[in-house]
């Protein structure tokens, strides 16, 4: 009992940082119609940065990850500006080379400054706190409530304000939001700096607990593109879920399974899904 | 209001529209009839800066518009209804209302208003105001459209074709709804092949071709004109 206490909140854990990076992916896939394989790339720059301004520049890690929020959300917005809009009218294939592209460019750069090695990052939250019988590092609970804060606040941003909207409204109708007088570049530059956030937010939580290494966002995309396929293209709701329900499987598998086998639980759960709900469980849609 | 001078254009590989001549006075309903492709919506997606004209001029309150974005044309008070209607099909109807009031995000109070009166001018959207516009009939979809073209409060109106696939009662009242927003002081300029229709609500009309102007004159005109009459009254 206590074991599966433990694995399901390792699963929360887990599922709350994939659920972070799926729903960056899944509201670019609104803009560009394409999922955006640079994203992994971000998560890692994210991760990279949040460990070099706490190591080189002594910040407080909370601070750092401020840092890495603005960075990565600009690096994301520059994506844009310099490859997807130039690309806009282009044939979608176009697209995702492009991205591949940026994506090896990137994973190039973060070995080229900051070395092939493994990184460890230290956080203040490092403490072992017992809650209701479990044993958990407060830096496990600050993630599950940082996300699902993060999550909270996004939803009510894209529910509740105009502006959030018009991102919900451009990936439902291009030309319909240009009808209403919606200004698509911005939305557009806007959707990927909440992206490039959200990936940074996921890599920083989730770095202390893992690795800072070049090559750190490629298991992380593959699986952010399981959720998103799961919870159906575009929908955040289906991001959400499909999130926590992968990292539920996952820590649950990899205790009563095997935890070799943890890595391929996504993928088997991938093949299941398609192959009966091709659609996903939330067909597209908005929030 | 509008006048659009020698305006060329191009969409897709097919369709074109050719030195194109189209004046629209303050308040009047205007009609452009033609059969599917002959250049009416491209002439649309022109104005509403969809689409660069490649020749010609747009002025519109004698400000050209032909090289500007969609959304400042929107901001100026251009507002198009599509022919397919391009509405946000998961979101509800009062969501696609309020996101059609976009450009008076600032004025609450002006956007409440508008929606009572798109709700007193379709009721059937306040019943539905709940539902997912893709749920809806084509005929509340249409109202929708117009509906949240009305949200913007624009000066000038383009509908594309609003009769299109739907019942002739509702046509009717479509049309007598487009007649009601005329009165309050909008213009409109309507793209129609239900030339009967269309004439009878309006001042004048343009007749499309082949991507060009082939006849123009007053409703009353075109009505009674043997060519129109045979190729859209069917008399």
């Amino acid at each position: 009992m206590e074991l599966l206490m433990q694995q399901l909140f390792n699963g929360l854990t887990i599922g709350s940082v994939y659920a972070l990076v799926a729903l960056g992916l899944t509201l670019v896939y609104g803009i560009l119609h394409i999922p955006n394989f640079a994203h992994g790339a971000l998560y890692m720059v994210g991760g990279y940065i949040t460990l070099i301004m706490m190591t080189e520049a002594g910040l407080h890690y909370i601070l750092a990850m401020v840092v890495s929020i603005c960075v990565v959300g600009l690096l994301s917005v520059l994506m844009e500006r310099l490859v997807f809009y130039p690309l806009r009218h282009s044939p979608p294939i176009q697209d995702k080379v492009a991205a591949i592209g940026i994506l090896l460019f990137l994973e190039a750069l973060a070995q080229f400054i900051w070395g092939a090695d493994y990184r460890q990052m230290s956080t203040p939250f490092g403490q072992v706190v017992e809650v209701f019988g479990l044993t958990l590092t407060l830096q496990r609970i600050l993630i599950v409530f940082a996300a699902i804060a993060v999550m909270i606040l996004l939803y009510w941003f894209l529910k509740k304000t105009f502006t959030g909207r018009t991102i919900i409204a451009m990936a439902q109708n291009r030309e319909g939001a240009q009808l209403v007088g919606i200004n698509t570049h911005k939305v557009a530059i806007l959707t990927f700096f909440i992206a490039g956030a959200l990936a940074a937010i996921g890599a920083s939580l989730t770095s202390p607990i893992n690795l800072v290494f070049p090559g750190m966002g490629h298991l992380v995309i593959l699986k952010a593109f399981v959720i998103i396929i799961i919870g159906g293209m575009g929908s955040i709701p289906g991001a959400i879920l499909g999130g926590y329900i992968l990292g539920f499987t996952e820590s649950l598998g990899a205790t009563y399974l095997s935890a070799d086998y943890k890595d391929i639980i996504a993928f088997v759960l991938l093949i299941l899904i398609l192959s009966i709900k091709p659609q996903g469980i939330f067909s597209k849609g908005g929030v | 209001m509008l006048k659009i001078d020698g305006v060329s254009a191009k969409y897709g590989k097919y369709l074109s529209i050719k030195d194109i001549n189209i004046d629209v006075v303050e308040g009047e309903i205007v009609v452009l009839l033609g059969a599917n492709g002959a250049g009416k919506s491209t002439t649309f997606k022109t104005i509403s800066g969809l689409l660069k004209a490649t020749s010609g001029k747009i002025l519109f309150n004698d400000v050209p518009i032909h090289q500007t974005a969609p959304e400042k044309i929107v901001q100026m008070g251009i507002v198009q209804c599509a022919e397919d209607r391009k509405l946000f099909p998961y979101m509800n109807v009062e969501q696609n209302l309020m996101m059609g009031g976009y450009i008076h995000r600032k004025r609450k109070a002006q956007l409440k208003q508008s929606l009572n009166d798109v709700f007193e001018l379709f009721p059937i959207l306040y019943e539905k105001r709940n539902e997912a516009a893709g749920l809806l009939s084509g005929g509340q979809q249409q109202m929708l459209a117009i509906g949240r073209a009305y949200m913007a409060k624009p000066k000038l109106m383009l509908l594309d074709e609003p009769s299109i696939g739907l019942a002739p009662l509702i046509v009717e009242q479509m049309f007598e709804s487009i007649k009601n927003i005329n009165q309050e002081g909008t213009t409109i300029l309507l793209a129609e092949q239900n030339a009967f229709a269309a004439l009878s609500i309006a001042k004048k009309g343009y007749v499309f071709e082949n991507g060009q102007i082939a006849l123009q004159g007053t409703a009353d005109e075109l009505l009674s004109n043997q060519e129109v009459r045979k190729a859209y009254i069917g008399a």
